[in-house]
């Protein structure tokens, strides 16, 4: 794994203004989702018998394996297709994945009314085939193992041999340690194993998520509503990846006052206006079919949504992406890659909530505030464990002028925050 | 980063070898149901003088409220329409006929779809289609994902939400445990009026079309649940059209199809995925080596 | 299959004794359609009809008085969660007489006794026929068809008597025997003026209450099928409108209908009144049903104003002078009719002349006593 070697840990304060006001917001939404899990649903969220999903399940879940797929895309171009310079966004990327599946099935559990159950699906005794929910689930699951395998020679490169943990739990040291050797010794061996594994499994549940609607079809908005929409989601979720990969550099580097990976981030931002391209003509071609033009066109709040989904989150970047000038600046790169992030969770509140029609409703769902918190809350607490992890691990590349440890000069720091805005 | 092909093919196969077996008990599962010689209910609507004892039965049964059985005589309920809740499985509803201005009542509770989309959605089998009829519904396997409420055609399940340990998914369950004893479910035995007719779903339907035969008078000719959705166990008759009524306006495809062909489709046999997984491998064996490319944006 | 075969012997039963009634007394053959809905029944497959409401026929030729009925019937065989119906047998009985007799609701009346419900339709929740509802649907059913329709209420204790319970509840009913009935006294309009679509007369002035009052028609002479709904229909504000061939139907069994202008004028028509005719009944005749002069069968016409046309023995000795307003007096009670009234027209003022010769007159010294009545 030489081609890692440049990354190393962060070094930066843990605690800045921006932290501290994550940590207070995390806090708040760590709070809201114990009393849900101990008070139940119907005194923390809006949800009823006519809207039986919220937020929780469009945002924290559909919303959030979206945008993980950075970590299979990137491992898809560098990896797979060995575009080898996009390596420094590797790490990156895959810790976004790891940790935006983790937050996943956080999210998941708060909205299960039986949390405790979760695992059930393991058990063959209970496995389902027909059933959508799953395969997402089987895939989501061992997924996250993968990204876990996949994060483990990171963890090897910086414990092996230095395994000091504290207390009573320094019996394990020896073990511990020797366990990492192992696992980087053989693990490296097979890791492609794994990558190719994590592509497949993305795409299938990826896709699969898109499935989990059609069930409704008597339900579902005829915009929304489409026998394509696995092939939809798939390629939305694709077409995400980079935009998500670039936006989290951009971020973290400012955050960190390290130069973002510029010249990296413009040159993978080309695929970007394809991929949309491709998600568009699909879609369209879906609309055409399925004859559900006039619904765009009606007039109502849900085509006002549609459009607005459609020219936001894709015409809109996608154009700007095309402009080179617009790719060579970080602003430019962050606000394209902003629509293209909101844009895909806007589609997922749409097919999920907007989109969904109950037969008999007597009030419209929106969501109560301990949902929000608990949803805001975890996309906090998300951040500051990536913030934790990429000063702990090898992650982050280096920067390529100055040394490991040394804080980047005050000069460089401006003219980069400069070209932020 | 060097594996050989054969060790390559030994891992990935042993790594599917257990998803393999959960894709052959998922196909393996006998659906056939012989859908004719299931149970169901034939509800005369016609019939059916909305005094709703039923829903004092089903309560009373199922232990969900224990309202003395006078309370029932109340008819200001009817003033809005009344969905299944948690707490109560059955409700009846009044219409009036727009030919005849006259009223008449439906029930409503779970149809028992001859092909359960809620089944089919069901993560972890906890609903299923039973060979007597009734989709029932298995608490101890539940996680709670809600995942059949969305999925039911006629959104009938409903949720404990004010549970906070453990909630359940509730709804009709056909009396299973009376079909066992060899009993009919509750509603049907104090119907007063025998609006509710309990039977094989092949007697109900020659029933039902012998009723509009005879006394076309006063049925619409129409028996809905006979093919709605794939068919449904409980089916009605009406003195006009359902349109007004609440009983949605739906297909005769059944659900569970649209989704199962395109699951079973993207794991036929695990072809795609290994297809894939095979795919993938090959292009990075092929485009090994550190691709020199200047970076050109 | 059980219940199959139960049907099944059950038809053979009654199509049994009912073939046997018909030999005896020669009444109508039970037809197969009655109870199949194909033509070759078989055991497999018996295409048997739902219910036999109203199909299994009414055979002609049995009649039964109300009489002969219970006046009250307790209903318990099935009180469970409700006591028994004290079903005053009676009073449904006379109402029933609106409709269709006894068969209103004993579908099932075959010469001899009529069955009671339970005899035929099973227990409930016993394994019985699909296609016949079992005892509590058929007596709900049969209850309800009406009391829903005229109450829109299906209160239980309405009928039943609410358990643990003691004592009947009173049915109240005024026994008037207006309808030829005991019904509860009806208003019978005066006169209905309808507008009709013919345009000559598109006026028809309908007396109802001279069709009642002077022409003794009963409700049912002219109502013959109307149902209790019609009446009782608390919610329904209008009622069904007769077509036109119902209505001349109904007008029809008296009155010939070939003359329109004879009910069909271009106003409102005066009511009629006996004077009109020439002929302004006295009290004694006003009270007379219309048919006691007019014979029956025949239209109504002019008649022979004599009295002897219709009083064929009156004479001298026993005809009662009084009820004319005056009372003779001994001598003139033993005088000749003719010989006041000349050539026996009774219709003319009386001569003195052929007795006396003073000119008197029949207004100033009368032959007896005046009577105010």
């Amino acid at each position: 794994m030489s081609k890692h070697n440049h990354a190393a840990p962060v070094r930066a304060p843990f605690l800045s203004a921006g932290t501290k006001v994550l940590a207070v917001i995390a806090g708040l939404g760590i709070a809201s989702y114990i009393y849900r899990l101990f008070f139940g649903l119907a005194s923390t969220t809006n949800l009823d018998n006519q809207y039986p999903w919220g937020i929780w399940i469009s945002i924290d879940v559909a919303s959030g394996v979206a945008l993980a797929a950075g970590g299979f895309t990137t491992a898809a171009l560098a990896d797979i297709f060995h575009k080898e310079r996009y390596h420094v966004i590797v790490r990156p990327a895959l810790l976004t994945a790891m940790l935006g599946y983790t937050f996943v099935v956080i999210g998941l559990l708060a909205d299960l009314g039986r949390y405790y159950n979760v695992w059930h699906p393991m058990l063959p005794s209970m496995w389902q085939g027909n059933s959508v929910l799953f395969e997402v689930g089987m895939c989501v699951m061992i997924y996250l193992t993968v990204l876990y395998i996949e994060f483990l020679p990171i963890v090897a490169e910086r414990f092996k041999g230095r395994v000091n943990l504290p207390g009573v739990l320094r019996i394990l040291n020896r073990f511990v340690d020797s366990w990492l050797t192992v696992c980087d010794k053989y693990l490296t061996r097979f890791i492609s194993l794994f990558i190719i594994a994590g592509v497949v499994l993305s795409c299938l549940h990826q896709s699969s998520l898109g499935t989990l609607m059609v069930i409704a079809p008597t339900k579902m908005h005829p915009l929304w509503y489409s026998p394509i929409s696995p092939l939809m989601f798939l390629l939305s979720a694709i077409a995400v990846g980079f935009p998500m990969v670039i936006f989290e550099s951009i971020i973290s580097s400012r955050s960190f006052r390290i130069p973002p990976e510029t010249p990296v981030l413009s040159s993978i931002a080309r695929y970007t206006p394809i991929l949309l391209a491709i998600y568009l003509g699909v879609k369209i071609g879906d609309l055409t079919i399925r004859e559900a033009w006039p619904y765009v066109f009606d007039g109502s709040l849900k085509s006002l949504l549609f459009i607005a989904e459609i020219l936001l989150g894709v015409v809109a970047p996608a154009v700007l992406l095309t402009i080179p000038r617009v790719r060579r600046s970080v602003a430019g790169l962050l606000i394209s890659s902003s629509l293209v992030i909101g844009g895909v969770v806007f589609n997922r509140i749409n097919v999920f909530l907007v989109a969904y029609q109950p037969l008999y409703p007597v009030k419209t769902y929106f969501p109560s505030i301990f949902e929000i918190m608990v949803t805001i809350g975890l996309v906090a607490a998300l951040v500051l464990v990536y913030r934790f992890i990429v000063m702990n691990f090898p992650v982050i590349a280096k920067p390529p002028t100055t040394p490991a440890g040394v804080r980047p000069a005050e000069g460089w720091l401006a003219e980069s925050l400069r070209e932020v805005e | 980063m060097t594996v050989d092909r054969r060790e390559f093919l030994k891992i990935a196969g042993a790594g599917s070898a257990f998803l393999l077996a959960g894709e052959a008990r998922a196909t393996d599962e006998p659906q056939a149901i012989d859908c004719g010689q299931t149970y169901g209910v034939l509800v005369d609507t016609v019939v059916c003088i909305g005094c709703r004892k039923c829903e004092w039965a089903c309560n009373t049964e199922h232990k969900l409220t224990d309202l003395p059985l006078p309370s029932y005589e109340d008819k200001s309920v009817f003033q809005r329409h009344r969905r299944p809740e948690h707490n109560a499985y059955t409700v009846v509803n009044r219409f009036f006929d727009p030919n005849t201005t006259k009223p008449y009542s439906i029930k409503v509770q779970c149809m028992h779809c001859n092909h359960p989309a809620c089944a089919s959605a069901c993560i972890v089998g906890a609903l299923r289609k039973e060979k007597q009829g009734p989709v029932s519904y298995d608490a101890w396997k539940c996680i709670g994902c809600r995942y059949c409420m969305v999925a039911c055609p006629f959104q009938v399940p409903a949720y404990e939400y004010k549970e906070p340990l453990k909630p359940q998914v509730r709804k009709c369950t056909f009396c299973a445990h009376r079909l066992e004893e060899g009993k009919k479910p509750a509603c049907v035995s104090i119907c007063p009026n025998e609006a509710l007719t309990f039977g094989t779903r092949q007697e109900l339907m020659d029933m039902a079309h012998g009723r509009i035969t005879a006394s076309p008078e006063k049925y619409n000719n129409y028996v809905y649940g006979e093919s709605e959705v794939g068919g449904t166990s409980w089916m009605y008759l009406a003195p006009t059209t359902f349109d007004q009524t609440e009983l949605p306006k739906l297909p005769d495809e059944p659900i569970p199809p649209i989704t199962e062909t395109i699951q079973h489709g993207i794991f036929k046999s695990f072809i795609p995925p290994l297809a894939l997984y095979g795919i993938l491998g090959l292009i990075m064996h092929s485009l090994k080596g550190p691709e020199q490319e200047e970076i050109n944006v | 299959m059980r219940t199959s075969l139960i049907i099944f012997l059950l038809c053979i039963v009654l199509a049994s004794a009912a073939a046997a009634q018909t030999q005896e007394r020669d009444l109508p053959k039970l037809k197969c359609s009655e109870c199949h809905t194909c033509a070759t029944p078989t055991p497999e497959n018996m295409c048997l009809k739902p219910c036999p409401t109203l199909r299994i026929a009414h055979q002609k030729g049995t009649t039964h008085q109300l009489t002969e009925a219970p006046s009250m019937v307790i209903l318990d065989e099935i009180a469970d969660l409700y006591g028994p119906v004290h079903f005053n047998h009676k009073i449904h009985a006379g109402m029933a007489e609106m409709q269709s007799n006894c068969q209103t609701c004993h579908h099932f009346s075959p010469a001899g006794k009529i069955p009671p419900c339970k005899e035929c339709h099973g227990a409930p929740n016993s394994p019985n026929t699909l296609k016949q509802p079992g005892l509590k649907g058929a007596y709900h059913r049969q209850c309800l068809s009406c009391h829903r329709e005229w109450s829109h209420d299906t209160q239980c204790t309405i009928c039943h008597v609410p358990q643990p319970g003691k004592g009947m509840t009173s049915v109240s009913s005024d026994s008037s025997d207006i309808m030829g009935v005991p019904h509860p006294m009806i208003t019978v309009p005066t006169t209905k003026v309808y507008r009709t679509p013919y345009p000559p007369g598109p006026i028809v002035t309908f007396f109802h209450k001279e069709h009642v009052e002077l022409f003794g028609l009963k409700c049912v002479s002219c109502h013959k099928h109307e149902n209790c709904s019609n009446c009782h229909d608390l919610q329904t504000t209008e009622r069904r409108k007769r077509t036109q061939a119902e209505v001349h139907a109904m007008c029809g069994d008296c009155h010939k209908t070939d003359d329109c202008a004879k009910c069909h004028d271009s106003k409102q028509k005066p009511a009629f009144t006996h004077a009109k005719t020439g002929w302004p009944l006295n009290r004694f005749h006003d009270q007379l049903d219309c048919r006691a002069c007019h014979p029956t069968g025949k239209q109504i016409g002019r008649l022979n104003n004599q009295c002897v046309a219709c009083h064929a023995g009156w004479n001298q000795g026993n005809f009662t002078h009084a009820v004319t307003g005056l009372d003779l007096d001994e001598t003139h009670r033993e005088v000749e009719c003719a010989d006041c009234h000349a050539d026996r027209k009774y219709s003319d003022p009386p001569t003195c002349a052929g007795c006396h010769d003073d000119n008197r007159s029949y207004k100033d010294a009368p032959p007896g006593k005046l009577i105010r009545h």
